[in-house]
């Protein structure tokens, strides 16, 4: 039975209008979303590749001598995602450029081609296209599939034939889910073939499974609008009414929780300022000075002269390193202030379940705020790793003091790191890893969780509703 | 009295209501930082010595009328430093504002009365006559003597007339609520702008309620008028203004930032080579004593005589040349911005062909929170800047003078004196700034802003008369059956 109630509202749909409106829709957006994607993956891959290739050649003239690795600054660059097909995730706003030497991580930069005067837009992808016009289409489907059939008498019928109310609302739910499949799908199909015949972008089978991943999430997003919408319906006696509540409850969902975000951190006056940086700048350093004074750091601490005699190199660079470690300090406390209020923002936005579907899709696809924070953990990591081959380089030299410190007078006049050349295969290079699908999965298990949560509410809602709907 | 006006009427007062306090509070935040920052700079001016050390900050203040229509407001630089060989900086990007807020949406006024009141035109206008033909009432209406086109003009005037309870009653809460922040002040020029933007979104409405006329006469069925509306909504509404700044980008994609910067690098390098050729005679070191003065400048406290001529000559030649490379260097800017610009232009001229976009530019327009504004800022700082220029050049007779970097007097100082360092710090006291220009940031006059705003508006009235007449000849050949 259920089988033929699908079977009947598929059809129904089909030969609609809205449907038809809502395919056009859905295939020209994906469309231009291809075209537009390729276009500017070649163009990020280009700058990427310059600028990394420019940051290796460098590097590779340092390898001469270990002291000039040490005190080298690298760039490494944000690299194009061929995820970002499925969500940008505002990557164009976010600092795409981590400058650090071994001993040093300063503040990352935004270096790119961005237009600052064009006020903030999202990039038509699949997150954009399934959670603000493929949700509102969800709701246009659904908005008279309890009261529309009152309306018109046809719901009597039906349940005047011995069919369970649960039947019927169940059929009507999946009916309603497969045809709003049917734009997405045929739509991402366009998307992924435009992309995959430009042979720019390269998708690996990691790649297909989170696609797959986040189209099924996309299902469950859209789910909870078609629950949605069938609530509303049978609570209402009039289409017209149910409609006017749905796009209301639309507006508040979609469009107005997660502008929220913005001027709820503003609010909060939480955002550290330059001036702030500078004066815990120095700051920091007045307070390394003092300490030198106290002797903290041994006798004769910062003190030059071409003797090593005369002077304290261990305590020098002890002093180095620690002045540089109190920067690292300053500078990664300012960055995690600057993330609390965007996380504070979010968290208060993921009210809406468009604002979990965003974060959650983001996870998946590894773009946005957490690949930016999971970038600077591995720039980070990265560094260690390249002091640790720096540190057993330096060992095997008999001539140096093995002191690492990154000191300019220090490594020339006393030489306490080797000046031996290294080969520049052996050195360690940067390399992003991307998080696996389990692990994405785990980080956002929240949001997927919440999405879920909703989808039940919703459903109860509507059967509880729908039961003892009177249909007169 | 329906159950949609009801509601939507609701909607649009409680939205406000709620709104409102934040936008205001958040201007009100905004304006503590500005006076707190003027204050400040006030303070530094009153503690210059020597006329080199001038390098006040020119502040924006915070637009008042940012809480109707956010605009460009929180993404364009708040202050420039004005210096000699200085150019304002272009963007609050560059001045370590926290990027990663950009990920989240604006928030104001405009936003609420064109999501909300334009949903709600539609709705109100997608069963006049649709809806009276499924009910049978169009028939009888025409029976009487009537005119096809005195139905129309009756419906659209009905409907202007409901949909006005809305926008005013939004308006008036939204104005209210403002009054009860003591710290917000609307000026007598702000009052016709608010005027304007009201009258604006009148116009808006009705054109969106236009738009749901036409599909109501198009279809014969209300529920097919009003999910042909509901996409051509979402079309206007969500994928025009995205996409359209989405093709722009494709289409005029800009050039890195980091060319302009290296084309600035360059340009500096060669000041200074100028400036070293010129002034390679010159000693700048020998007997003297310095001290930190305002502005985190220097200034010399004393110096033997023949080091103080050095540095009247030195300053004499290089600061034209400082002055020159600044102007250039502010045309590199220039030319990039242009290219910034010519980018956002094309993405609005695009979206003009969603009534949704329209009213939106309209709404930054009136409150001056749009990129004509911030070129507006731009020059005023660039003229304040020659103005400072000017003074000091008058002060010093062209930088020539020694009060240009030193309060000790060149008869006072011979070869070979011994001078108290302390003693002679302690008597230098703070230059009388009372004449210096100050910094004064108004937004542009009306009158500037109103042909820009007429373009707007008059787009907006040819689409309610395209819509209005397209549905008159729909309706005409309307069959009521």
């Amino acid at each position: 039975m259920i089988r033929q109630i699908v079977y009947r509202e598929i059809l129904e749909n089909l030969l609609s209008l809205r449907f038809i409106l809502s395919l056009l829709l859905a295939i020209s957006l994906f469309a231009t979303a291809g075209f537009v994607f390729v276009a500017k993956y070649r163009k990020e891959s280009q700058d990427y590749w310059k600028e990394t290739n420019e940051n290796l050649s460098s590097l590779s003239e340092q390898t001469k001598r270990l002291c000039d690795v040490v005190r080298y600054r690298q760039t490494v660059y944000r690299k194009p995602k061929s995820l970002a097909l499925c969500t940008e995730g505002f990557e164009k706003y976010l600092p795409n450029s981590f400058r650090f030497s071994v001993f040093s991580m300063y503040i990352p930069q935004a270096r790119s081609r961005g237009n600052f005067d064009l006020g903030r837009f999202s990039d038509i992808d699949l997150v954009f296209i399934t959670s603000l016009i493929l949700s509102f289409v969800a709701l246009i489907f659904t908005y008279d599939i309890i009261c529309g059939e009152k309306e018109a008498g046809t719901l009597r019928l039906m349940l005047a034939a011995s069919i369970h109310r649960h039947k019927i609302l169940l059929g009507k739910y999946i009916g309603a889910i497969l045809t709003l499949g049917i734009p997405m799908l045929l739509g991402l199909l366009v998307n992924l073939l435009i992309v995959i015949s430009s042979r720019e972008v390269m998708i690996s089978a990691g790649d297909w499974l989170k696609i797959l991943t986040i189209v099924l999430l996309s299902f469950l997003y859209l789910s909870i609008f078609v629950l949605l919408g069938m609530f509303v319906s049978s609570r209402t006696a009039h289409s017209a009414n149910s409609m006017v509540v749905l796009l209301l409850v639309w507006v508040g969902v979609v469009i107005l929780i997660p502008s929220f975000g913005r001027i709820i951190s503003d609010a909060a006056r939480q955002s550290p300022t330059e001036a702030e940086l500078q004066r815990r700048l120095t700051e920091a350093d007045k307070q390394i000075e003092d300490d030198c004074t106290s002797g903290k750091f041994g006798r004769n601490a910062g003190m030059f002269s071409s003797d090593p005699e005369k002077c304290n190199p261990p305590a020098t660079a002890r002093w180095t390193n620690a002045r540089r470690e109190a920067y690292n300090q300053v500078y990664e406390d300012h960055l995690n202030k600057m993330m609390v209020p965007v996380t504070f923002g979010r968290s208060f936005t993921r009210l809406s379940p468009t604002v979990l579907y965003q974060c959650a899709s983001e996870v998946i696809a590894g773009t946005g705020i957490n690949r930016f924070k999971s970038l600077y953990q591995q720039v980070k990591r990265y560094q260690q790793d390249l002091k640790e081959y720096i540190r057993s380089k330096d060992a095997e030299d008999s001539e140096s003091l093995h002191l690492l410190c990154d000191h300019g007078q220090a490594i020339r006049d006393w030489g306490v790191i080797s000046k031996k050349p290294v080969s520049f295969d052996a050195v360690p290079k940067f390399q992003e890893r991307n998080l696996g699908l389990g692990q994405s999965l785990q980080l956002a298990i929240w949001d997927i969780g919440l999405l879920a949560l909703f989808n039940m509410v919703f459903f109860a809602a509507s059967f509880v509703s729908f039961l003892r709907y009177d249909v007169r | 009295m329906t159950f949609k006006f009801a509601v939507g009427t609701v909607v649009c007062v409680v939205l406000t209501a709620v709104f409102m306090p934040i936008l205001a509070r958040d201007y009100q935040r905004r304006l503590e930082d500005y006076n707190e920052n003027v204050a400040a700079n006030e303070a530094e001016l009153r503690k210059v010595k020597v006329y080199k050390n001038i390098r006040p900050t020119a502040y924006r203040a915070p637009n008042v009328l940012s809480v109707f229509s956010e605009g460009l407001e929180k993404q364009l630089g708040q202050s420039t430093e004005i210096e000699l060989g200085g150019v304002s900086e272009i963007s609050s990007a560059s001045t370590g504002g926290n990027p990663f807020l950009s990920i989240f949406p604006t928030l104001d006024v405009t936003l609420i009365l064109k999501v909300v009141m334009s949903i709600l035109a539609l709705l109100v206008a997608y069963n006049t006559i649709s809806g009276e033909r499924e009910q049978g009432t169009l028939r009888l209406v025409l029976s009487g003597m009537v005119a096809r086109y005195q139905v129309l003009l009756g419906k659209l005037l009905a409907g202007l007339v409901t949909l006005i309870v809305p926008v005013t009653s939004a308006f008036i809460v939204g104005l209210l609520i403002l009054q009860f922040f003591p710290m917000v002040s609307i000026a007598g020029a702000n009052w016709t702008r608010i005027g304007l933007m009201y009258l604006a979104s009148l116009i808006f409405v009705s054109a969106m309620y236009n738009i749901g006329l036409l599909f109501s006469c198009l279809m014969r069925r209300a529920s097919i008028s009003l999910v042909l509306g509901l996409f051509v909504w979402v079309v206007f509404a969500v994928v025009i203004p995205n996409g359209s700044v989405y093709l722009a980008n494709y289409l005029r994609p800009t050039e890195a930032r980091e060319k302009m910067d290296t084309q600035v690098r360059t340009l500096i390098e060669e000041k200074d080579n100028e400036i070293r050729d010129l002034t390679k005679t010159l000693r700048t070191g020998g007997n003297q004593g310095m001290a930190m003065g305002a502005f985190r400048g220097v200034f010399i406290v004393y110096c033997e005589k023949a080091l103080m001529d050095d540095y009247k000559k030195k300053y004499t030649l290089s600061e034209p040349v400082e002055i020159k490379y600044a102007d250039r260097i502010f045309e590199v800017q220039q030319q990039y911005l242009d290219g910034l610009m010519k980018q956002k232009y094309l993405a609005r001229t695009v979206a003009q062909i969603s009534p949704i976009a329209v009213y939106e530019d309209l709404m930054s327009a009136l409150s001056g929170t749009n990129l004509a504004s911030f070129e507006h800022f731009r020059n005023q700082v660039k003229l304040h800047k020659d103005e400072v220029i000017q003074y000091i050049r008058s002060k010093t007779d062209n930088f020539s003078l020694p009060s240009y970097f030193t309060q000790c007097k060149e008869e006072d100082y011979e070869e070979g004196k011994k001078w108290d360092y302390r003693k002679l710090l302690e008597q230098t006291s703070p230059l009388n700034l009372q004449d210096l220009p100050r910094f004064r940031y108004g937004p542009e006059i009306l009158i500037k802003v109103i042909p820009r705003a007429t373009a707007h508006i008059l787009l907006l009235v040819f689409i309610n008369a395209l819509f209005f007449t397209l549905s008159f000849v729909a309706f005409l050949k309307y069959d009521v059956r």
